[in-house]
């Protein structure tokens, strides 16, 4: 399962959902659905999301055994 | 997303479908052609199904200005995502990025799995036993209004719970 840790450094930076949705061109709605593990987002938007984050795509994305 | 004419696109297809459903009382019924005349209760339910299908076609007409409205309106407030009324891909998609496409897959992989199953099994019904014509198109109509109501909780559900 793919988890990751966008809730927690969007509230790092301070944006909302909707500010990062702008940033990496998504809606709020998809920010929100990346955040509660509904939707796993595609690797061109993985990679916005960690650029805009600061962090390495590894330290926003991983795999967890289920 | 509550305001957006495509999230509640489902819902006027099915006020349409529930004014279908009364008109198909008088389409179908033999009221045009009347040969009975020796019983008044015969008299009056064809009056009442000529009055349903009046009423039906008004509300029809009612309905499809008040829905042309609201999508002008809408495509106002929203000129980059204009919606045409006579578009051949239904309106309600919604897909304007990754994440919604993801969600408007998994409400039409739901709609898909409940018309495999319902069309088939109305076609047998109707094979099966002697149903009256009003019975067919009230049967294909639900299936068209089941289709709809599925898409649009399961739409609502997940905008719902990326709300919270």
């Amino acid at each position: 399962m793919l988890k990751n840790r966008v809730k927690e450094l969007r509230a790092r930076y301070g944006f909302t959902q909707s500010e990062l949705g702008k940033q990496v061109d998504v809606t709020r709605q998809t920010i929100a659905f990346i955040e509660k593990g509904e939707f796993s987002p595609s690797i061109t938007l993985s990679l916005k999301l960690a650029k805009v984050l600061q962090v390495e795509i590894g330290d926003l994305f991983w795999l967890e055994e289920e | 997303m509550k305001q957006d004419f495509r999230m509640t696109y489902p819902l006027w297809n099915m006020a349409f479908i529930l004014i279908l459903a009364v008109m198909a009382v008088g389409f179908t019924s033999s009221f045009v052609n009347v040969t009975k005349t020796d019983s008044s209760l015969s008299i009056e339910a064809q009056a009442v199904e000529g009055f349903l299908l009046f009423a039906a076609l008004i509300a029809y007409l009612v309905l499809i200005t008040i829905y042309l409205i609201a999508l002008q309106s809408y495509n106002r407030k929203n000129p980059e995502r204009k919606i045409s009324a006579f578009s051949i891909r239904p309106p309600e998609y919604m897909e304007q990025d990754e994440g919604m496409t993801f969600i408007t897959r998994k409400a039409v992989q739901k709609v898909y799995t409940f018309i495999t199953w319902s069309l088939p099994f109305l076609a047998l019904i109707v094979m099966l036993a002697p149903i009256p014509k009003l019975y067919i198109v009230w049967g294909i109509l639900a299936v068209a209004f089941g289709q709809n109501l599925i898409y649009y909780m399961e739409m609502r559900r997940h905008l719902k719970e990326a709300a919270e």
